[in-house]
C-alpha cells in the first residue's frame, strides 16, 4: 500500500462491503420475519374459520362441516392448503380434501399456538390446542393442524434476496466509483504538486507556482523556501569565498609587487617571487574548487545563452585590439540545470582562451542530446598541442608566452568534473581548437 | 599622462602608485570609494586603476557613476575575486579591462599603456606619424629612423599630443595631465618643452609637427601612417 489513493480506496471498500453485508443481513431478516408473521396470521385466521365450522357429530366427536368452511381451498385438492383435526390420542378425526403427508401431530396446550416451518415437505404448520365443551358437559381435547405449502413463500424470499443483493451490489459499485472519482479529484493537487516538484528537479521550473488548496499551501511555501534557501546558501557561500579571496589576494599582490621591486636585492626577490607564486597557485586552485557548485538537485534552471552573450560582450571590450567575432547559437528558450556562477566560469574560461589563442573567429554552440547538455566552442587559432589531455589534468600552460591557457582549462575541467560531465579537446573545422563540454542533464 | 589609483590597501596603493610614477605618470591616489569617485569625476584623469573590493562606494559604483558623469577615460579594474561574474559586472559597468590580483608589474603597465593607446585609436605600441615614431613601451622616439634624445617631460608632452593628434590641447590641459597635484605647475614651462620638441624632432623646420594656436593651445598635425 504505497499509494495514498490505494490506501483510501481499500479502506473505503472494506467499510462499504461491511456496511452492505450487514444491511443485507438486517433487511433479509426483517423481510423474512414479517413474511413469516403474515403467514402465521393467515393460518391463524384459517384455524378460526375452521373452529367456526366445527360441529359435534353423532358420536359426540368433533368434526368440521365442509360446507361451512369459508376458505374454499380447503375443500379442493391440490390447493396447497391442508387442515386436520386430531383428538387427544393424536388420532386423525377430520381432514381437509387433501391431507397426504401427516406430520407428527403437534400438541400445544389448550389455547396455545405452535407455528413451525417444516423442511420436508416444505410447509408451514400451525397447531392449535383446544378443549371442546359440548352439551354433554364432557370436555374433550383436540388439536387443529393447518398446513400451507411453503414453496411460494420460498420463491418470494428467493426473489426478494436476489433483488436485494442485486441492488445492493449495484449501489456498492456506484458508491465505489463515486468514491474513486472523489479521491481522484481530492488528491489531484497532490499529484500536481509532485509533477511540479519533478519539473523543478528536472530544471524546467525554478519554483512551485501553482495555486493549491489551503492544506497544501504551507507545504508548497515550505518547499519554495527550502529551494530558495538552498540557492541563497550557494550565493552566500560564494560571497564568503569571494571575501576570503579578496583578503588573501591583496596581501599576495603586495608581496608580489615587492618581489618585483628593483630596490629589493635580487637574492631576496627570487625566492620571494617563487614562494608567492606558489601561494597564489594554491589559493587560486582551492578557492576555485570550493566555489564550484556542481550538480545540485534543486538548482535553478539557467539560460546559458545570455551568460555566454554577456561574456562575449565583455571579452569584445577586453580584446578590442583583436576584433574578435563571436557567433552564438542556442535553441530558443534553452535552459539547463546548472549553477549561474559555474556557467560564468565555464564560458569565461573557454571564451577567454579562444580569444587569447584564436585568430579572432569564435563559434559557440549550445545544444542538448538525449543525455547531455552540450557546449561547443570553436576557434580558428593553431589548435591544442599534442599533450592537450595532460593540459586538462594539471594547469600546464600551453604557451608560456600567453599565461593562463592551462589555468583556464583546468578550471573548466574542475567544473565539468563537478557535474560528472566530459570534456573533449579536438580540432575545429577552421583548423583551430574545439572544446566540447558535455554536462549530463 | 595622469593616472588615478583607487585601492584601499595602503601597501598595494603605494606600490601601484610607484609603478606608474616610475613610468612617468602623474598619479592621484584615493583610499576609499568616496574620494575615488570625487577624483574620477572631477580630476583630469587619463586612466584609472580601480580596485573592485572597496569599502564604502564599491568599485563598480565608481565606474558606473563616472561613466554616467560623462567621463570616458579608460578604466582598468583590479579584482581579487577572480570569478567571471565580477569581471563581467565591472566591464558592463564601463571598465575597459581587468587584472586579477596578484599581478606582474609589467602586465599592469602593459595593459594600462594598451588602454591609453586604444583610447587614442592606436593599435600598436609604436605610434607613427610620417617620419616620427614614438614607442610608448620603450619610451624612445625616432625621426626618419634616427633616434632622438628627449627628457622625461619632453617625452610626456610629445606622447600626450600624439595620442590626442588633431585635437587642440591647451597649456593648462597639458600641465594638468603631466604634473601630479602637489608638483609646482607653471604653464610657461610647457612653452619651453614645445620649443625644445620642435627643435629636436624637426631641426630643419620642414615637418612642422606641432601647430601653435594663439590663445587656445597646441595641435599635433602630422597625419598617422
Amino acid at each position: 500500500m504505497t499509494s495514498l489513493r490505494a490506501r483510501l480506496l481499500a479502506a473505503a471498500s472494506a467499510v462499504l462491503a461491511a456496511f452492505f453485508v450487514l444491511t443485507a443481513a438486517v433487511l433479509d431478516g426483517a423481510f423474512r420475519d414479517s413474511t413469516l408473521q403474515a403467514q402465521r396470521d393467515k393460518l391463524e385466521g384459517l384455524v378460526y374459520s375452521l373452529l367456526a365450522a366445527a360441529r359435534t357429530d353423532a358420536n359426540g366427536d368433533l368434526t368440521v362441516e365442509p360446507n361451512d368452511i369459508s376458505d374454499r381451498r380447503l375443500v379442493q385438492p391440490a390447493s396447497g392448503l391442508q387442515a386436520a383435526l386430531f383428538d387427544e390420542q393424536a388420532r386423525l378425526v377430520w381432514t381437509s380434501a387433501e391431507f397426504l403427508e401427516v406430520p407428527p401431530p403437534q400438541m400445544p396446550g389448550v389455547g396455545q399456538w405452535a407455528f413451525h416451518q417444516l423442511r420436508k415437505p416444505p410447509v408451514f404448520s400451525l397447531s392449535y390446542g383446544l378443549r371442546w365443551i359440548d352439551l354433554q358437559d364432557d370436555p374433550k381435547r383436540y388439536t387443529f393442524v393447518v398446513l400451507e405449502d411453503a414453496t411460494s413463500f420460498e420463491r418470494q424470499l428467493r426473489t426478494y434476496r436476489r433483488e436485494l443483493w442485486l441492488w445492493l451490489a449495484a449501489a456498492a459499485g456506484g458508491l465505489l466509483l463515486v468514491q474513486y472519482l472523489v479521491l481522484r479529484w481530492g488528491l489531484a493537487p497532490v499529484r500536481r504538486l509532485v509533477n511540479e516538484l519533478n519539473a523543478v528537479e528536472r530544471g524546467e521550473r525554478s519554483e512551485i507556482h501553482g495555486s493549491y488548496p489551503d492544506e497544501l499551501v504551507s507545504l508548497t511555501q515550505g518547499l519554495n523556501a527550502m529551494i530558495r534557501s538552498e540557492r541563497n546558501q550557494q550565493t552566500r557561500y560564494r560571497n564568503a569565498l569571494g571575501d576570503l579571496a579578496h583578503s588573501l589576494k591583496t596581501p599576495l599582490a603586495v608581496l608580489f609587487g615587492m618581489s618585483e621591486e628593483p630596490r629589493v636585492p635580487e637574492e631576496l626577490r627570487s625566492p620571494l617571487r617563487e614562494q608567492v607564486g606558489h601561494m597564489q597557485q594554491i589559493t587560486d586552485y582551492q578557492l576555485r574548487k570550493a566555489a564550484t557548485a556542481g550538480r545540485r538537485t534543486l538548482a535553478e534552471p539557467i539560460a546559458p545563452a545570455p551568460i555566454a552573450a554577456k561574456i562575449t560582450q565583455a571579452l569584445t571590450k577586453v580584446y578590442a585590439d583583436r576584433e574578435v567575432k563571436f557567433e552564438l547559437s542556442a535553441p530558443p528558450q534553452f535552459r539547463m540545470r546548472a549553477d549561474n556562477g559555474d556557467l560564468f566560469e565555464l564560458f569565461g574560461n573557454l571564451l577567454d582562451n579562444a580569444c587569447k589563442y584564436g585568430g579572432g573567429r569564435i563559434r559557440i554552440r549550445i545544444s542538448r542530446d538525449d543525455q547531455d547538455n552540450v557546449i561547443e566552442v570553436d576557434d580558428d587559432g593553431p589548435g591544442f598541442p599534442e599533450e592537450a589531455q595532460e593540459l586538462l589534468q594539471r594547469g600546464v600552460r600551453a604557451d608560456t608566452q600567453k599565461p593562463g591557457q592551462g589555468i583556464g582549462l583546468a578550471a573548466v575541467y574542475e567544473i565539468v568534473k563537478a557535474y560528472e560531465g566530459r570534456i573533449v579537446l579536438a580540432r575545429s573545422e577552421w583548423g583551430g581548437g574545439r572544446v566540447t563540454v558535455r554536462l549530463p542533464i | 599622462m595622469r593616472a588615478l589609483v583607487i585601492e584601499d590597501d595602503p601597501h598595494l596603493r603605494g606600490q601601484v602608485t610607484q609603478m606608474f610614477a616610475d613610468e612617468g605618470f602623474a598619479v592621484d591616489q584615493a583610499a576609499d570609494g568616496e574620494n575615488g569617485l570625487y577624483m574620477a569625476t572631477e580630476y583630469p584623469v587619463d586612466i584609472a586603476i580601480v580596485d573592485l573590493g572597496l569599502p564604502g562606494t564599491s568599485g563598480i559604483d565608481i565606474i558606473r557613476k563616472a561613466r554616467k558623469a560623462g567621463r570616458s577615460f579608460p578604466i582598468l579594474i583590479l579584482t581579487a575575486r577572480d570569478g567571471w561574474q565580477s569581471k563581467v559586472e565591472g566591464l558592463e559597468a564601463g571598465a575597459d579591462d581587468y587584472l586579477v590580483k596578484p599581478f606582474h608589474r609589467e602586465e599592469l603597465l602593459a595593459r594600462a599603456r594598451a588602454l591609453l593607446r586604444r583610447s587614442g585609436g592606436w593599435a600598436q605600441p609604436q605610434l607613427t606619424c610620417g617620419p616620427v615614431t614614438v614607442d610608448t613601451t620603450a619610451k624612445t622616439v625616432t625621426v626618419n629612423e634616427r633616434p632622438v634624445e628627449l627628457t622625461a617631460y619632453e617625452f610626456k608632452v610629445l606622447e600626450y599630443l600624439i595620442l590626442h593628434a588633431g585635437e587642440v590641447v591647451s597649456k593648462s590641459t597639458l600641465t594638468e595631465h603631466l604634473y601630479a597635484e602637489e608638483d609646482e605647475r607653471d604653464s610657461n614651462v610647457i612653452e619651453v618643452f614645445i620649443r625644445r620638441l620642435r627643435t629636436k624632432i624637426d631641426p630643419d623646420g620642414t615637418l612642422a609637427p606641432i601647430t601653435t594656436l594663439r590663445g587656445s593651445g597646441y595641435r599635433w598635425d602630422l597625419p598617422r601612417s
